[in-house]
């Protein structure tokens, strides 16, 4: 059981700091679009 | 001893704090009709929708309880993180229940519900979904208060202004609830998903900053070592653990099913997508960061165990670990991190449970259709009431045992009926207003007596050997029976509730 946590406490920290990345480059043009589309 | 730093670290939550409500007071001027208030006018897409749904299912308080979690039962304290990118994952891939319920357009779960079962169980769903909400999130103001008190080091628990005693604690909870409800009441849905984004940057990067600094400088084996010798195998396994076992892992598994097919501040967000593809985009991709919101803080509050030892107060180990590990410049981040991460929940949780209020509890009290304009000032009034509500209940109410158990007991008030309403709702046609009624009243009506148990000193010890996690599977077993058996008593034809 230890080396499952320790495989998905990792997983955890690469993924998260992936997706934060990523999301936070995307996010903006959905907020644009959003508000383009709001104010149309 | 804190390294909290005023200018240093205030600078940077002072800033985080400007930016965020500079951004959400902006985009209030988009707000023009009721459905833009409440779902942002449907136009949310993938990104914005997984920024927003992890930003509202992680607080302060979350990281308290799942610390505390941590602190408490080792790695097996993280089963529920588990158990709830499950079913996400499950729920977004099939589309179960999610899909016809963004198919049909509704803003909540109630007016789904109202086309199977009728206005009256629609008002009563309402009424459930917001007793459970606002007693689940009565909590979150003190904890988030008392988490920025420890975390920043103050000693004295009062000030004097004009000469009144203030508390600390309670010009904390004050301060947040006036900040938060500022940009809600004037902004809605809009303001919401704006400063979700920005507060999941900033809490991202403040959650991932600080479990890197503990991977580092507290180690991974000194981590394991330290659950080892405190709860020995139930440390890493949920099942061989003294207080945990077979239906603590079960309740885990009924509580986040029902909590992702039904908790209104979840489904916000698919009901808010631009379709239900969308909607369910947002659960495959988002499911991971369940198991980062149980697993993250767990780990630091099993290194607050490490290097603190035993302490009185699970729920102050964590914060009180920070304070003292954190350097000065990432403590200011680590705070901006979780304001951050509080600021997102009680907006959205603000918002969702007084759009219940409006569109299911008032519905049956409306004469004629109101203007949008009408309907957007009663929407702000029953937000700042609901803040209102949230300030006194925090401060009046003493929470005891565990607070992930409290919320999951709270949650299955409403959690345990709607579940099964919608799951009939969608997938049988034999369910009827019957069936619904029994359901509700039963899967209420069990926590309840729970709760009442619990805080009634003659009857304390009865409930501590009935135990939550039993009390929680009755009402969701209880709920379910309830449905098919009154359902199937009902005469096909007539027989109104």
């Amino acid at each position: 059981m230890k080396y499952f946590w320790l495989i998905l406490t990792i997983a955890a920290v690469v993924w998260y700091t992936l997706v934060t990345t990523y999301v936070a480059y995307k996010g903006v043009d959905d907020i644009r679009g959003m508000l383009r589309r709001l104010a149309g | 001893m804190t390294n909290f730093n005023w200018l240093l670290d205030g600078s940077i939550v002072g800033l985080y704090l400007l930016v965020t409500m500079a951004a959400g007071l902006y985009v209030r001027k988009y707000v023009g009709k009721v459905d833009d208030f409440l779902v942002a006018g449907r136009e949310m897409n993938v990104y914005l929708g997984i920024a927003s749904l992890a930003a509202t299912e992680f607080g302060i308080v979350t990281c308290m309880y799942t610390a505390e979690a941590g602190y408490k039962y080792g790695f097996a304290g993280a089963t529920p993180g588990i158990a709830m990118a499950l079913s996400m994952l499950v729920i977004g891939y099939t589309g179960f229940c999610i899909k016809p319920l963004r198919d049909s357009g509704v803003i909540t779960i109630p007016q789904l519900i109202e086309s199977r079962f009728g206005p009256r169980i629609r008002w009563a769903a309402g009424v459930v979904i917001v007793l459970g909400g606002l007693l689940n999130m009565g909590v979150f103001l003190r904890i988030g208060g008392q988490f920025l008190v420890q975390v920043i080091g103050l000693k004295v628990t009062s000030f004097d202004l004009w000469g009144f005693q203030i508390g600390y604690l309670e010009a904390m909870m004050t301060v947040l609830l006036l900040a938060v409800a500022a940009y809600t009441i004037l902004g809605g849905m809009l303001s919401v998903l704006i400063t979700d984004f920005l507060q999941f940057v900033v809490m991202s990067v403040g959650l991932i900053a600080v479990t890197v600094l503990i991977l580092v400088y507290v180690g991974w084996d000194k981590i394991v070592a330290t659950v080892d010798a405190n709860y020995g195998a139930g440390g890493f396994n949920p099942f061989v653990h003294p207080d945990l076992g077979w239906q603590y892992v079960l309740f885990q598994v009924l509580l986040n099913f029902a909590a992702v097919l039904t908790w209104q501040t979840t489904i916000a967000r698919v009901l808010a997508a631009k379709d239900s593809m969308t909607g369910q985009r947002i659960y495959v991709r988002t499911s991971f960061f369940f198991v980062c919101r149980f697993l993250i803080p767990g780990i630091w509050g099993m290194a607050a165990l490490a290097t603190l030892g035993q302490v009185t107060n699970t729920l102050d180990a964590m914060p009180a670990f920070l304070s003292s590990f954190v350097p000065a410049g990432l403590m200011g981040l680590c705070i901006a991190a979780m304001l951050a991460a509080d600021m997102s929940t009680d907006s959205s949780y603000m918002l969702t449970w007084g759009s219940v209020i409006y569109n299911d509890i008032m519905a049956p009290f409306r004469k004629t259709a109101w203007s949008e304009k009408k309907g957007i000032l009663i929407n702000r009034m029953i937000v700042g009431l609901i803040g209102v509500f949230l300030l006194f209940y925090g401060l009046w109410y003493p929470l005891e045992g565990d607070v992930w158990t409290y919320l999951g007991i709270t949650g299955t008030i409403y959690l345990a009926s709607i579940s099964v309403l919608l799951i009939s709702a969608c997938y049988w046609k034999r369910a009827n207003s019957w069936g619904a009624a029994g359901s509700i009243i039963l899967a209420a009506a069990i926590p309840v007596m729970f709760l009442i148990l619990e805080k009634t000193p003659g009857t304390r010890d009865l409930a501590k050997a009935i135990g939550p996690y039993y009390s929680g599977i009755a009402a969701y077993a209880a709920s379910g029976l309830a449905m098919v058996v009154f359902s199937l008593l009902k005469p096909r034809n007539g027989g109104n509730v």
